[in-house]
């Protein structure tokens, strides 16, 4: 029998059993690596095992209305509804503070373990969702691209052992900035349903139909519509798995979290990076920041499950000595209009702050807060940090990858994390 | 595309590497320029990312595959026909299939778009039995995924899940708990007006009471108008990102204004409409939301627009300019019938051609209503909609006013997770069904009588023939029926084929949980 394509790596050798299905992930992943070392692409291995977890806030948050530039008159007389009072806001310095429903931020503020980066963006927003959520993800400035800049870093980390977990999507749909051409990222909204039944009639507890069903994968030709996305997600399922329920019940919350969504997902996040399962990227997204109209209850809602879900997720890691390893970042897809529209909400905008959390990182403001009278044709605030730039700071002096390979250019840091 | 036919799958790993594995990054381990090569093409062209997807259809084999069953007649027919009622409806069950069959490919269009034609009234019967309560998210969906499983009229409803997700609000927002009725009132006019005219469906969905509410059109003022519809309407709906400017964006939100939301009804307040003079799209006057939208309507852009989300959803990704053509024409000359431009392309070439055979992946809507319709259950569905979301689609609340990626890119719907909610959705449907409480498995052994399936193999070839268009690969044909008969362990039912043999009952639900779970089935 002529050696396929399908061989088991483990331990760095090739392993082949007749009749038995081999999981082509870490043939996959190791091709991959190699490939790109062909290639010449210099994605570093960090020396430790650090973690990137990365929040979505999608819709467009409200900039000004989560880092409030309260001594700023201009401020109030653009929001005249809007606005939070001085004496409501949680003071950072002396011109900006925080939504009064973000104290779980706060504390990290306090604590010396956030980081805020003030009016970070890019150049000709087109003011559209769709258009600044692809340039976001994919750093293609023409909104066509189809590769994500995480989905780069993430390919380029697989190690010998093609660890499933270096990456996990915590949802129904792998956001663009995880997509890559080599590397597929196992996605998931709740742990129960991660894992594939078996018929109890079955009395081998489904081994066999599971070897069935992985061959019909394997067989399936190559040339055949969909066929590497196909066996890809089989075996990414199949061997993800298989990982995550061999150590699910070790971890125990180390705190209360919130209830809803957002922070059972960061749940699931901190019992693979307490279980040490090789998580390098995490990804999770909060969404309905497109507060057009009726804003407040709405944006005070979402702020409070952003603080409340990331405070305990990081007092949870720090109870089980892991927060030295995790850096968290927010983004959103674009800030909102400065002034206030006639519905009690804001229209779409251009620049807006991001979050950095982790113990590693520099408390303070980073970047400067775009002045709120010399705005754009659209009564839009001009940006003054380049999103890249983050970026290549987390790259650079978090993951230990090069930024200039990743990002495809060189896009400046920022000081919010120590160069090493 | 081309390149795909030519390309050969070198063996992995090359011999010379396999008794020492180098070390992944290192700069010694680069190989020779030429060798550069061929891996780039393999991860360009078999690449599971997604702009990829659209390189690995229509390899060579497929194209062969179906030139081949082209020249035998009845297997073709079986194939369009099953490929018709997929695409412009929900797959079919043995009977259902034999019916258009009987018609022909041309007769059967005429009955999937002349669907006033076909009676309805058991479908609706059924589901007034149910007694759903229609103010649950959770029932309507119901409501509408038995609707799409039941119904006799399969093209009407896939038209109103594709205007769904083009034109789409969610209960999210909609003005809470006491008004999600009116996502049904959308649903219900996206269903009503699914092959009008362009026109009528912007200006119906224009004054709905959820798009008031979810776009917050209700929310402009005169003074003051919101931005959210108008923006949406010409990104979103009708022209693209482009044709428009951020004044066309204001300038249209102000002639937009005027329309609000009571209750489960819209009206038209003059004395909020904005009533100075606006520039929109190179037109200048006091206009208001009916010249926007004959002003949309008749934009060069609209056309393209449309008929590439058409054909993208019903044909296959990345149209070429001369793919959308007939669909164009067909708008331009029938003013902006949507029904004329469906017609142009079911019958395009395009849609019964090797490259749009199987190049979608199932959403998980057809995926989990097809296997409950070809199957026949007769339970009340329960637990469909918490499946449909689990596999990444909750109908009436879509991700964002873009509404599902995954109908402009199909290989959006498919990950670790929603694959494995796929095949547990099957395991479960097989095992139980899908009502609520009672156990309801599927009867394989009175089905098997029924249909005087002879053997392992007749069984294989019997839900091939209407799940899989009966074009399922010999080998793995093979790898279902030696799974059926591979012995089980432990004592268990067992299911007698009629050449009186009989096996496990694990064994014979498991070739048909293997059918379903297989990579073929996976695709639309």
């Amino acid at each position: 029998m002529a050696l396929s394509r399908r061989a088991l790596i483990k331990d760095g050798m090739l392993v082949v059993s007749a009749g038995m299905v081999m999981p082509s992930v870490f043939s996959r992943a190791l091709l991959s690596a190699r490939a790109q070392a062909r290639e010449g692409v210099r994605l570093a291995q960090a020396a430790s095992e650090r973690t990137l977890i990365v929040v979505q806030l999608a819709g467009g948050n409200d900039g000004l209305n989560t880092v409030i530039p309260y001594t700023d008159t201009h401020y109030y007389q653009m929001r005249p509804t809007l606005a939070i009072k001085e004496a409501q806001v949680l003071p950072l310095d002396q011109r900006l503070g925080l939504h009064p429903e973000m104290a779980g931020f706060k504390k990290l503020w306090d604590a010396g373990h956030l980081a805020v980066v003030e009016g970070v963006g890019y150049p000709n927003q087109s003011l559209s969702h769709f258009q600044a959520m692809d340039i976001w993800q994919t750093l293609d400035l023409s909104g066509n691209g189809r590769e994500g800049w995480l989905g780069k870093l993430v390919a380029g980390l697989v190690d010998q052992e093609g660890h499933p977990f270096k990456a996990l999507e915590i949802g129904s749909q792998t956001a663009l900035a995880l997509s890559s051409l080599t590397t597929q990222v196992p996605t998931l909204s709740s742990l129960n349903s991660y894992r594939l039944s078996v018929d109890p009639a079955d009395h081998d507890g489904g081994a066999s139909r599971l070897q069935a069903l992985l061959k019909l994968y394997n067989s399936y030709p190559r040339t055949a519509p969909y066929a590497a996305l196909l066996e890809a997600t089989a075996l990414d399922a199949q061997q993800s798995a298989q990982r995550l329920h061999q150590v699910a019940n070790s971890y125990k919350p180390a705190v209360t979290y919130p209830q809803g969504p957002f922070a059972e997902g960061l749940k699931i996040l901190a019992e693979v990076i307490v279980n040490d399962l090789g998580l390098r990227v995490g990804y999770i997204t909060l969404g309905g920041f497109d507060t057009h109209a009726n804003q407040e209850e709405t944006h005070a809602q979402l702020v409070k499950t952003l603080a409340d879900g990331l405070y305990a997720f990081y007092t949870d890691l720090a109870l089980h000595g892991k927060a030295d390893q995790v850096v968290v970042m927010t983004w959103s897809e674009f800030g909102r209009r400065v002034e206030e529209n006639g519905g009690l909400g804001t229209d779409h905008g251009t620049a807006a702050p991001m979050f950095i959390i982790g113990s590693a990182v520099n408390r303070g403001i980073f970047g400067e807060p775009p002045s709120l009278t010399n705005l754009d044709d659209n009564g839009n605030l001009k940006y003054t940090v380049d999103f890249r730039s983050v970026y290549a700071t987390v790259l650079e002096r978090w993951m230990g990858a090069s930024a200039r390979d990743v990002l495809g250019g060189s896009f400046g840091t920022q000081n919010f994390l120590a160069a090493s | 595309m081309e390149e795909a036919a030519s390309y050969e799958e070198p063996h992995w790993p090359p011999s010379a590497e396999q008794s020492e594995p180098q070390p992944t990054t290192s700069a010694a381990n680069a190989a020779p320029a030429s060798a550069r090569l061929p891996r780039r093409r393999l991860l360009g062209l078999a690449g599971i990312g997604l702009g990829a997807a659209g390189l690995v259809v229509g390899g060579v084999t497929l194209e062969q595959f179906w030139q081949h069953s082209h020249s035998t007649g009845a297997q073709a027919d079986q194939q369009l026909i099953g490929h018709l009622l997929r695409r412009a409806g929900f797959g079919a069950g043995p009977e259902e299939l034999a019916l258009y069959r009987n018609l022909g490919f041309s007769a059967a269009v005429d009955r999937l778009l002349n669907y006033q034609q076909v009676p309805d009234d058991e479908m609706e019967q059924r589901l007034a039995a149910l007694k759903l309560n229609l103010d649950r998210p959770q029932d309507q969906q119901r409501w509408w995924l038995l609707r799409m499983a039941w119904t006799q009229r399969p093209l009407l409803e896939k038209m109103t899940l594709f205007w769904h997700g083009v034109l789409t609000s969610s209960f999210r927002k909609v003005g809470g708990p006491r008004f999600y009725r009116r996502m049904i009132i959308q649903n219900q006019f996206l269903r009503e007006h699914a092959f009008d005219t362009f026109d009528s469906i912007l200006l119906g969905i224009t004054r709905d009471p959820a798009m008031l509410f979810y776009l917050d059109l209700t929310k402009s003022t005169r003074n003051i108008p919101n931005e959210n519809y108008a923006r949406e309407l010409m990104e979103l709906f009708t022209i693209g990102l482009g044709h428009y400017t951020q004044q066309d964006v204001t300038e249209g939100a102000a002639a937009l204004s005027g329309w609000h939301v009571r209750g489960f009804s819209s009206y038209y307040n003059p004395a909020t409409h904005s009533d100075r003079i606006k520039h929109f799209l190179g037109h200048s006057g006091n206009l208001d939301y009916r010249d926007v939208i004959r002003i949309l309507a008749n934009h060069p852009a609209a056309p393209w627009f449309l008929a590439r989300k058409l054909f993208s959803f019903f044909v296959y990704e990345n149209p070429s300019e001369e793919d959308l053509q007939p669909l164009v024409t067909a708008y331009q000359q029938s003013n902006h019938n949507i029904g004329a431009v469906m017609r142009a392309l079911l019958l395009s070439p395009q849609f019964a051609s090797a490259k749009a055979y199987r190049s979608r992946l199932k959403s998980p809507v057809e995926f989990a209503v097809g296997a409950y319709r070809a199957l026949g259950l007769q339970d009340d569905g329960s637990l469909l909609p918490q499946f449909t979301t689990l596999m990444g689609q909750t109908l009436f609340d879509p991700p964002n006013v873009g509404g599902w990626p995954g109908d402009k890119v199909s290989a959006f719907w498919l990950n670790s997770g929603t694959w494995m909610t796929r095949l547990n959705y099957v395991d479960l449907l097989l095992r139980r069904g899908l009502g609520r409480g009672v156990v309801h498995p599927l009867n394989l052994q009175s089905l098997i009588e029924k249909n005087r399936i002879a053997s392992p193999e007749a069984f294989v070839d019997y839900f091939a023939a209407f799940l899989l268009d009966g074009q399922l690969a010999g080998d793995r044909r093979d790898q279902l029926v030696s799974y059926l008969t591979m012995p089980a362990t432990g004592r268990q039912e067992s299911v007698t084929f009629a050449n009186g043999k009989s096996y496990p009952l694990s064994r014979v639900r498991g070739a048909l949980y293997l059918l379903l779970a297989s990579p073929e089935y996976q695709l639309n």
